[in-house]
């Protein structure tokens, strides 16, 4: 693998390397946690998300009219919303088959879904959890993110198209539909940005290195750090 | 472009108050009497000639209709109906365009600021320069009025001549009509005009003759004498029109409610971090490296 032979490459950063094509192996005192075409079909969603969301504040609510200047105003916005929409959609439908066969929640998970088990783990009290490498809330976070981009399609096409196509009551459906989505999916992203960032210092990394370090995967992730460090044991 | 010289009651998307009325300008109406009408088609003319917009190919339906429904470059349409009423065949005929609503749906769902405008005089009009052509009004509009033209990327609709009436005329139609079955003046004068010709029609047999103006959408500035009038619907307009429910929640509750819900996940997660700041590993050696320390 190309992996390995840059490994030996004096010039390279061997974790970067390895987080090309790897992923849950352990280099030096990192262990990578996202390989590169991960990371890539993240970004690609998450630009596309910013970009639909700032041309469609704008058209949501006049007080935020001032975002569309960015693109060049409303009317740009218009045009471009729903294009971004589609490339947002087709970028999400990559992400869903990337990480699909991750995100089967386990018995750890549903528990840690709970009411109380979110409490515990925003009071910082589930240190003894059975998290593996995704939590039960990111794998919440991969479905709801799931159906809420097919939401926003769907009822997407229906404001896109001439009202004549689905009708009155079905474009009243949609702006509903869309608004709903469009509101919590934001307030989703909102806590996803936090908990990636600020709450959890060493997260970010594995989203642009592609690593973490190992202490923070012990901390986050223990059933996960167990299973990598045992099989680099081996 | 708005109109030079009349005062705004309303403008879509405002951030806040968008009147402007200062002077008090007349409420106008425009008056029509489908029982007078005799499909002459000279307001359909008129209104091609006055706003200069060009003509668009139609089909033929077996009816006399110009246009089997209103297009962005054809704002003005008599529809013909036939219908049997008992014994009788009916032959009902009425003028299709804007109604000029009191409430107007299309302004509600409008998101462009200043694109859908209502002067004071109860006129509303698209202002197609900052019309984005996004098709919301579509869904407010109870009577299915505005069109979207592939010419400009933008929704069109009878202005009521606007541009005529602020200078004191007429609208074009009214002007054409041979009949005198168009009237136009103070809302006042023609809503008394109406209600003496609905007298004169219930006196000639037809019992329930009404005048049109639906208080759904708080009235409406066009508004029109049925001879049939416990049948709108026999005319092809809704019997008891309002700004769709959906749109109405959308604006008035959905919209705040999201606001809500994004601010409040923006506050729930400052709280969280002061009150229990970044998650960190016990050991605190360990985190200031943000590294294993072995």
């Amino acid at each position: 693998m190309s992996g390995i032979a840059l490994r030996d490459d004096t010039m390279g950063d061997d974790a970067i390397a390895r987080a090309r094509h790897t992923e849950d192996v352990v280099v030096g005192d990192e262990i990578v946690r996202e390989r590169l075409s991960a990371r890539v079909v993240h970004w690609t969603v998450a630009v596309t998300f910013f970009i639909c969301l700032f041309t469609g504040l704008p058209i949501w609510t006049p007080y935020l009219g001032f975002l569309a200047d960015l693109f060049g105003g409303l009317h740009v916005c218009r045009v471009l919303h729903p294009w971004m929409g589609v490339a947002f959609a087709a970028a999400s439908v990559l992400m869903f088959a990337q990480w699909i066969s991750q995100m089967t929640l386990t018995r750890a998970d549903r528990q840690f879904i709970t009411p109380k088990g979110m409490l515990q783990y925003f009071q910082y009290r589930n240190e003894d959890a059975d998290v593996g490498k995704y939590n039960g809330g990111q794998k919440m976070l991969f479905w709801a993110a799931a159906l809420g981009a097919l939401a926003l399609l769907l009822s997407g096409i229906v404001m896109w198209l001439p009202q004549p196509i689905f009708g009155q009551w079905l474009r009243q459906a949609s702006y509903i539909l869309h608004d709903t989505a469009f509101s919590l999916f934001f307030a989703m992203i909102i806590g996803h940005i936090y908990l990636g960032t600020a709450a959890e210092p060493g997260t970010f990394r594995s989203m642009i290195r592609g690593t973490v370090t190992k202490s923070w995967a012990r901390l986050h992730h223990p059933r996960w750090y167990r299973d990598v460090m045992s099989q680099e044991r081996r | 472009m708005t109109a030079d010289g009349l005062e705004v009651r309303q403008s879509s998307a405002s951030v806040w108050n968008s009147k402007t009325e200062l002077r008090n300008l007349r409420v106008v109406s425009k008056l029509i009497d489908t029982s007078t009408c005799i499909g002459c088609k000279a307001c359909e003319v008129a209104c091609q000639e006055w706003n200069d917009l060009h003509i668009v190919p139609t089909e033929q339906r077996g009816t006399y209709q110009t246009m089997p429904t209103l297009h962005a470059n054809y704002w003005n349409l008599i529809q013909f109906r036939e219908r049997e009423i008992g014994p009788d065949f009916a032959w009902l005929l009425r003028k299709d365009g804007c109604m000029h609503c009191a409430d107007p749906g299309c302004l509600k769902a409008c998101p462009a600021p200043g694109a859908i405008v209502q002067y004071q005089n109860g006129i509303v009009d698209v202002n197609p320069e900052a019309c984005i052509g996004c098709r919301m009004c579509e869904t407010g509009c109870p009577f299915d009025i505005p069109r979207y033209s592939d010419q400009t990327s933008k929704m069109a609709k009878c202005t009521l001549c606007v541009d005529r009436v602020q200078v004191g005329l007429e609208p074009a139609c009214v002007k054409s009509c041979p009949t005198g079955c168009l009237e136009f003046g103070d809302k006042t004068e023609l809503v008394a005009i109406a209600n003496a010709r609905v007298e004169q029609l219930k006196q000639n047999g037809f019992v329930n003759a009404a005048l049109y103006d639906p208080p759904g959408v708080g009235g409406t500035t066009v508004i029109t004498v049925l001879a049939h009038g416990d049948h709108p619907e026999w005319y092809g307009l809704p019997k008891d029109p309002h700004v769709p429910t959906g749109v109405r929640f959308w604006k008035n509750a959905l919209r705040p409610l999201g606001a809500l819900a994004i601010a409040g996940a923006f506050f729930a997660m400052v709280g969280h971090y002061l009150s229990f700041g970044p998650k960190k590993p016990k050991d605190t050696k360990d985190t200031q490296q943000g590294e294993e320390s072995k």
